[in-house]
């Protein structure tokens, strides 16, 4: 069958040969034109790969060029470190035969159609097994309507919002915990230790996990007892936060919470400087999570908190291909020369997880490997995984941290705290 | 003393984006070519200065003597070899082309630098002096002042020098330039390897200032243009007027209804600016 | 009708037979093909007809997304709220374009740029109606199969592209079409002559955002969900414009045959080179337009375009 398109094709360029010399525009244009057509269906029909034996293919799309291009060269960082030490070990073995890992990149240029698009084109054209999720939760929502058709297992390393896994979607998992979980224990610390803390104000990026993650911010803020004294978003693309921060220092809040990407986060922290904004607590989601906000930022960074899913400092004895927290953070730094961060785990984790899942199903079968997926409870250096019924993640504590001395010291959860919270950002 | 800091921050925030439109209103004025690759020199300007601060610690500000000749000369060039071939079709095939040449230098520079944003932080920081409890940043206050003598060099230029009378002239009335020996093809690739230079330069001075990624490119040509059509097109004194009439609108809009607002507002006031006064606040004159 | 019309005609019908051939991606691709035509010929009927710059095509694409998003969430069925989304937005446009057309060349261009900005950032702020930055879901009931959603969506869109380009062949044979050929050549001229150009040109706008925003609207429903930043893209602004100018300015046929080349370009250039597609893209562009300042229609009447330019 796949050879009839280009059959036609061809036949259709042939007549248009003829048609030139008897030299009738109309008939020339439609045939071009027809050519044209047909060669898109010929090979997007032609365009797969021959499919090796022994290896397993996994889909991953990812925003390697536009706005989000930093988060997903992150990404690819985590699935290319977990490819390579499955591959390492022989690769995952499926009922005692082993079967070499191959991930399927693809750029879908941040943008959710594209997003859609490249992953029906590696379901389709590229044969993929399974799927690693789009980045972000507006993406990984789009996409994981296409994944959801063809019942293909797919597991979502960078979507927290809960809208994205109340679909009632059976084939998607995620390793992210709902967003409250992240402000909840962060606001209790801060009550617990800063009891002076009464007046909070929240600044957001107008995008979809910042101002989700505000807005949960809000809620906890004001389901312990605190005031929130402004509450104001900013467009996607500001360029200067000066004003904002000026009125939030007439407001005089204890507590500053900005939320945006790193850029927006180096901004708004390089004004606060300029500007002389001091609090006792600031807190900055995503940002500080980063290597690069540490270093970009400075001195500015010292004391600010902020929360993520996953941390370096963690110690979990995990039952995955990379073991404990420490193998991974040095398996990760060897390959990188830089110290993981949450987006980089959650990829790698991402992979390991289906290793787990293909392993114990002793199968490639996809509806095998997603019931052992839902299945799963174990310990990972990711931290105890067991999915809930909406496939996203519930097992998970993720910590509360601040940056100390150019470090990031753990303050929740209790078990791996390093460290008591210290007031006053400067 | 809110209304003051506020008002305070836009005037500095204002000279700053007269500084990133200045060169654009250039082009737009004298080629008549909206030049959409000036987002993505800024920001190599940026990458400029950051490159040698980082390694041989290079501070912006002498950094500047040489982004002048670097970004003259490469703006010379693309105007010779590519943009002249098509300048005298209609106003889309240059804009156009000057968008596929910026995808070109977008992708090399997240090709080159990779997309993740940097930060120059001098070390030590330069802090910032509060006089009434009124504060304002001394690197900001010191790009401003840059800002502000490179817009009166290119003033001087074009007052006083030679070339840059005829570009003066150019400007006004083409035909009539070619009439009185003006080399037209010369004088566009000299303003725009003018324009280039000094996007160039606001780049390293933006590098102080703002996070640098390939990525924000897009950004900095969006102020540009809003900044022209306030001001009005090719004129020093224009983009100095476009510039501090956006950033007060930005910064009051932004106070008073929301940050979130402030985008809208600008937009919004784009348009009734183009409607009811196309020449921009300070009228068309010649590029003085 | 002239010929080249009816080599549109016939191209589309051509495309119309690609289920035969291809699998669901292959619709998944038609359908996009279908979707940069619509807007190519319809960008054509204010860029090359009346030789207007417009840049306002992705503002009338996010407002047909949203339009339809919102109405579809209140409960309407799909066909009102596109056929909603389309009446709203011919008014909306003629109304703006009877004040925004008054600005000419690089100053319209701005304008119907900033027009883009406007709606996005009104849409970004109306959280209440629209979700904001958060984006909207769009609860569609998804056909029973891969393929017969697919079919579906890609017969929808090859309708509105069918719909689409006999809105644009009847224009131009209309007086319509005639009296914005004249606008475009001399405006001072045509209004001295008694033609009302204001009203001409709202008309040519309205119409060239109708069907945009229909195609915004069935978009929004094939994605199941939206963001503002995707559908107000500038770059749905900017494609039109670069596949009218490949396959040639004021030709329906040029225009849509420049979509599809673009759709090609843009898939085996984004395929074969993952980190470097846009600067390859950017060389592409550059190329065409030095090389081939005419599309591709003058391939065939380079001859008589040489002419033509010195008369």
């Amino acid at each position: 069958m796949r050879d009839l398109p280009c059959w036609i094709a061809v036949t259709i360029a042939g007549s248009e040969m003829g048609v030139w010399m008897s030299g009738s525009k109309l008939i020339h244009w439609s045939a071009v034109l027809g050519t044209a057509v047909m060669a898109i269906a010929s090979w997007s029909a032609s365009g797969s790969p021959v499919r090796a034996e022994d290896v397993i293919r996994f889909g991953a799309p990812l925003p390697l060029t536009g706005p989000l291009a930093p988060e997903g060269i992150k990404q690819q960082q985590g699935y290319d470190l977990w490819a390579e030490q499955a591959n390492k070990a022989g690769g995952i073995s499926v009922g005692g035969k082993k079967y070499k890992v191959e991930i399927v990149y693809a750029d879908y240029q941040s943008s959710t159609p594209r997003a859609v698009q490249t992953t029906e084109q590696m379901i389709t054209q590229d044969n993929i097994n399974f799927l690693f999720g789009a980045f972000g939760s507006g993406a990984a929502k789009a996409a994981s309507t296409v994944s959801e058709k063809y019942k293909v297992p797919t597991i979502a390393a960078a979507a927290s919002s809960s809208q994205v896994y109340d679909q009632g979607y059976k084939y998607l998992f995620g390793t992210f915990t709902p967003n409250d979980t992240l402000t909840t224990p962060l606001t209790q610390i801060i009550k617990s230790k800063a009891p002076d803390v009464k007046k909070v104000a929240i600044l957001a990026r107008n995008d979809l996990f910042p101002l989700a993650i505000a807005q949960e911010m809000e809620k906890s803020a004001k389901a312990n007892g605190l005031e929130v004294v402004y509450f104001e978003k900013y467009a996607i693309g500001t360029l200067d936060h000066s004003a904002a921060l000026s009125q939030i220092k007439s407001l005089d809040p204890q507590w500053i919470f900005i939320t945006g990407y790193i850029n927006d986060l180096l901004l708004a922290r390089k004004q606060m400087v300029d500007q002389e904004l001091k609090a006792q607590v600031v807190t900055m989601i995503a940002g500080p999570a980063y290597q690069d906000f540490i270093e970009s930022a400075g001195e500015s960074a010292e004391n600010v908190t902020s929360a993520s899913w996953w941390h370096p400092a963690e110690r979990y004895d995990g039952k995955d291909i990379f073991g404990s927290t420490e193998n991974f953070v040095k398996l990760f730094h060897d390959k990188y020369k830089s110290d993981p961060d949450y987006g980089q785990a959650s990829a790698a984790v991402c992979g390991a997880l289906f290793q787990m899942a293909i392993e114990r199903a002793g199968s490639l079968d996809r509806d095998k490997v997603r019931d052992e997926l839902a299945k799963l409870d174990v310990v990972t250096f990711w931290g105890p995984v067991k999915f809930g019924p909406n496939g996203q993640i519930n097992s998970l504590e993720p910590p509360v941290f601040q940056i100390q001395g150019s470090k990031p010291v753990v303050l929740f959860p209790l078990a791996i705290k390093q460290g008591e919270l210290k007031l006053g950002v400067n | 003393m809110l209304a003051a800091q506020i008002i305070i921050n836009a005037l500095v925030l204002g000279c700053l984006y007269a500084c990133i439109a200045i060169g654009f209103s250039l082009v737009w004025g004298v080629l008549n070519v909206i030049n959409l690759i000036h987002g993505s020199i800024i920001v190599l300007g940026a990458y400029l200065a950051w490159g040698a601060y980082q390694s041989m610690a290079i501070s912006p500000w002498y950094v500047l003597p040489v982004a002048v000749p670097v970004f003259f000369v490469f703006g010379y060039l693309l105007q010779r070899l590519l943009l002249n071939r098509v300048l005298h079709a209609p106003v889309l095939v240059t804009l156009t082309l000057t968008f596929g040449l910026d995808l070109i230098l977008n992708n090399a520079m997240i090709y080159f630098f990779k997309a993740d944003y940097r930060k120059l932080t001098l070390k030590p920081p330069m802090g910032s002096v509060s006089l009434f409890h009124v504060v304002v940043p001394v690197d900001r206050l010191i790009a401003t002042v840059l800002a502000l003598a490179l817009t009166g060099l290119l003033y001087l230029l074009l007052r006083h020098s030679r070339i840059g009378r005829a570009i003066v002239a150019v400007r006004l009335d083409r035909d009539a330039a070619i009439l009185m020996g003006v080399d037209v093809r010369s004088i566009y690739a000299i303003a725009f390897g003018i324009g280039a230079a000094l996007a160039g330069c606001a780049g390293v001075l933006m590098a102080l200032i703002f996070p640098i990624s390939a990525l924000t490119s897009s950004s900095y040509l969006d102020k540009a243009f809003v900044v022209c059509v306030l001001g009005g097109l090719g004129s020093v004194s224009g983009a100095l007027a476009g510039g501090l009439l956006l950033a007060l609108v930005e910064g009051i809009g932004s106070a008073a209804i929301g940050p979130a607002y402030a985008t809208t507002l600008s937009f919004a006031l784009l348009i009734v600016f183009l409607l009811f006064r196309p020449q921009g606040l300070l009228g068309r004159k010649g590029f003085e | 009708m002239k010929r080249a019309n009816l080599a549109l005609l016939i191209v589309l019908a051509c495309l119309a037979a690609l289920p035969l051939v291809g699998g669901a991606y292959a619709l998944r691709l038609g359908t996009m093909a279908c979707m940069y035509a619509i807007l190519a010929l319809s960008w054509n009927v204010v860029g090359g007809l009346a030789g207007y710059p417009s840049f306002a095509t992705a503002a009338f694409f996010g407002f047909g997304a949203y339009a339809t998003g919102v109405l579809l969430n209140a409960g309407l069925p799909l066909t009102v709220s596109i056929l909603a989304a389309l009446i709203g937005s011919f008014v909306l446009a003629g109304l703006l374009g009877a004040v925004l057309l008054r600005l000419r060349g690089h100053y319209f261009a701005i304008a119907s740029l900033s027009l883009v900005g406007v709606l996005r950032e009104l849409v970004n702020n109306a959280t209440d109606l629209t979700g904001g930055g958060m984006g909207l879901n769009i609860p569609l009931a998804s056909g029973s199969s891969i393929m017969a959603d697919a079919l579906f969506f890609f017969y929808g869109m090859w309708g509105l592209l069918l719909a689409t380009a006999l809105m644009v062949i009847a224009v131009s044979a209309s007086k319509l079409g005639f009296g914005l050929v004249c606008i475009r050549q001399n405006e001072t001229a045509a209004n001295m002559i008694g033609l009302n150009a204001t009203l001409y040109k709202s008309i040519a706008f309205g119409l060239s955002a109708c069907f945009v925003a229909a195609a915004g609207g069935l978009y929004a429903a094939w994605v199941h969900y939206i963001d503002p930043s995707d559908v107000f893209d500038i770059l749905y602004s900017v494609k039109p414009i670069v596949m009218t100018l490949m396959g040639g300015l004021g030709s329906p046929l040029g225009a849509a045959c420049g979509a599809f080349l673009y759709l090609v370009l843009e898939e085996v250039v984004w395929r074969n080179y993952i980190q470097i597609h846009s600067g390859v893209l950017g060389v592409l562009i550059v190329a065409l337009l030095l090389l081939l300042p005419h599309g591709l229609v003058s391939l065939r009447f380079r001859n008589f375009w040489r002419k033509a330019k010195h008369v």
